[in-house]
């Protein structure tokens, strides 16, 4: 089975983020640059799912600048067999990045598409279900169980209050949960192997899709500090501040 | 002529045993100390790594990959600053893999190599240091002597790590007269009649891994178990790279130190200023940072030399030499800066100085 898995370069969670002067971004010098954490669990599962079929191929697929490489490069050395590098050297709206992905899966032609279900820098959870939808396809989102048998695919999905099971055919898009599995560390032969699995190139302009932006970010700004609490003496006290001053009763 | 970047690979691998090392060395350092036991599943996902499969060869069924002095400074450092007792576990297979490629010759290497490069963790190692004061790996105690066509091994051995576990050891023994030329290799099983192993080592630290003595009562080796066979050995070499591999782990362990003193002296606070801002934790600290990054400098420069084909022997002598000394001084400043509570277990600096201390008195306990 040939899976498609899309990767997004992001900062590290553990980095401690600060807004750029201009606002318009965040101040990216410092800053450790990995796979966003929910693909890497979606190339885990692409990785599992190959492994228990005995044969298949992992692609992946970043759309994004030169530097992306060193995610896809990971991504190899974990245990993908190749990675496209889509080059957009300007950032691109989730729509967009949606496009992109959906043209060159018409392309490639996977029988599933593994994703995370948001990235951890903007947060957007759009990505994945815009592919779906742009390719026709069936999408399970928040995926933390997959199961193939033959050309149909079941996924349990966290939803609030529990836990949703879908069943549809295949292709289809699937975005995954924290819960799925836990990503396996690249080996130090997987590293030196990865060097020499294709990672091929494309501009982003060679694939004829739209790309004007639909979203402009205004301005990022740091959350105020958050104030400390006071200690009152009553209860009627508490019930005139509520009342008073934060105005929700 | 200098470069001091690492290459994508390096970063990656970096990256990666760095992970490995934060997320499950270090968690099950604390434990492994308490109970001397390292559990299974670490040390079968630790070789997932490939840390000993990415050495051996495709021939004998492992990934071959290209083998750096550098690299294996850069990944030892890394495991070390994880635990040092899981470090050395881990890579006790090494040991015996590392002389076995560089000296072996096709008959031993085929009959080694292959059960070590399995999916699952063998294990191996190598019988180097001695148990005296003025061990001297020129001027070896062990002794092979020839009788016909065999050679025959006395001696004592001492802080060899998984002994017991292993199904090969590598023992050093001098081949009669003084000198690094004169040292010789064996590969021998446990099994071999005559060789005595003691029950395991009460170490001072280290206490994770298993170490043992190895007696040597006349035992009666075939001329083929010779490294190197009838040429023997650059043992220089082997020496260099062992020295570096320890000198690299004494970084390691002394980054952790550094690493947590100073975290703690920015938190901690007295007179209501973190102590870090104390004139004489700051400069205890900035002395700690500049140990450690002179020592990796003579680490790196010894391993470079080995890259190219040289014996390294000075560079890497003071390397170890360096970074062991700097080790201790900086795990002692560690449980310094950490005042009262450096001293409780409760804080891993006290474990990292006891495992400091060894880098000064042990030999071939790793190797690049």
């Amino acid at each position: 089975m040939k899976i498609l898995v899309p990767v997004k370069r992001v900062p590290d969670p553990a980095t401690t983020i600060r807004v750029a002067p201009d606002g318009a971004g965040i101040a990216t010098d410092n800053v450790k640059w990995v796979i966003n954490p929910f693909d890497e669990i979606a190339i885990e599962e692409a990785l599992r799912i190959k492994e228990k079929q005995g044969q298949g191929e992992v692609v992946l697929i970043a759309v994004g600048q030169q530097s992306w490489q060193e995610q896809l490069r990971t991504g190899l050395a974990m245990g993908a067999d190749r990675a496209i590098l889509v080059r957009s050297d300007a950032p691109l709206d989730p729509l967009a990045i949606a496009r992109v992905i959906a043209k060159v899966a018409e392309n490639e032609k996977p029988e599933l598409i593994i994703i995370g279900k948001q990235a951890i820098d903007d947060d957007s959870n759009q990505v994945g279900q815009m592919i779906a939808e742009m390719l026709g396809w069936p999408q399970a989102t928040f995926a933390s169980k997959i199961e193939l048998n033959g050309d149909r695919c079941s996924v349990v999905r966290e939803v609030d209050g529990g836990l949703a099971t879908v069943a549809f055919p295949l292709p289809a898009v699937v975005t995954t949960d924290l819960r799925l599995n836990e990503p396996r560390y690249a080996s130090l032969p997987g590293i030196m192997k990865a060097r020499k699995k294709p990672l091929n190139e494309i501009a982003v302009d060679s694939l004829g899709v739209d790309l004007t932006p639909k979203l402009k970010i205004k301005v990022l700004k740091t959350p105020e500090k958050r104030q400390a609490g006071r200690k009152l003496g009553s209860v009627q006290e508490l019930v005139a501040a509520l009342h008073n001053e934060a105005k929700v009763i | 002529m200098i470069n001091f970047e690492l290459d994508d690979d390096q970063k990656l691998i970096r990256e990666t045993v760095a992970a490995f090392a934060a997320e499950q060395i270090r968690p099950a350092a604390r434990a492994a100390d308490e109970s001397g036991v390292i559990p299974p599943e670490l040390v079968a996902k630790g070789h997932e790594l490939g840390l000993v499969r990415g050495a051996i060869p495709e021939a004998y069924g492992g990934y071959g990959d290209a083998r750096s002095a550098v690299t294996g400074a850069i990944v030892m450092e890394e495991l070390a600053w994880g635990d040092l007792a899981i470090a050395v576990h881990l890579l006790a297979p090494r040991l015996l893999v590392t002389p076995l490629i560089e000296a072996g010759g096709a008959p031993l290497q085929q009959r080694w190599l292959p059960p070590l490069a399995q999916d699952q963790f063998v294990a191996a190692t190598a019988a180097l240091n001695e148990p005296r004061f003025d061990f001297d790996p020129a001027a070896m105690k062990t002794v092979a002597r020839r009788e016909g066509q065999d050679f025959v091994l006395s001696g004592v051995k001492c802080c060899v790590p998984l002994a017991q576990e292993s199904s090969a050891l590598l023992v050093y023994a001098s081949g009669g007269s003084e000198g690094f030329d004169a040292v010789e290799g064996f590969v021998i099983g446990r099994e071999t009649p005559g060789l005595e192993i003691s029950p395991r080592e009460e170490n001072m630290g280290l206490k994770g891994v298993a170490t043992y003595t190895l007696t040597l009562n006349d035992c009666r080796v075939d001329r083929s178990a010779r490294l190197g066979g009838e040429s023997g050995l650059n043992f220089t070499r082997l020496l260099s790279e062992s020295r570096v591999a320890i000198a690299a782990m004494a970084v390691g362990v002394a980054r952790a130190a550094f690493e947590y003193a100073r975290d703690y002296a920015r938190e901690r606070k007295a007179f209501g200023v973190p102590i870090a801002t104390k004139q004489a934790i700051a400069f205890m600290l900035a002395e700690m940072a500049i140990e450690i990054d002179a020592a990796r400098l003579l680490v790196w420069e010894a391993a470079a030399r080995l890259d190219k084909g040289e014996n390294g022997l000075k560079e890497s002598y003071q390397a170890r030499n360096y970074a062991a000394q700097a080790a201790l001084t900086v795990t002692d400043n560690a449980v310094q800066v950490l005042g009262g509570h450096g001293y409780i277990r409760e804080h891993p600096v006290e474990m990292w100085l006891r495992n400091a201390r060894g880098f000064a008195v042990l030999e071939g306990l790793a190797t690049v």
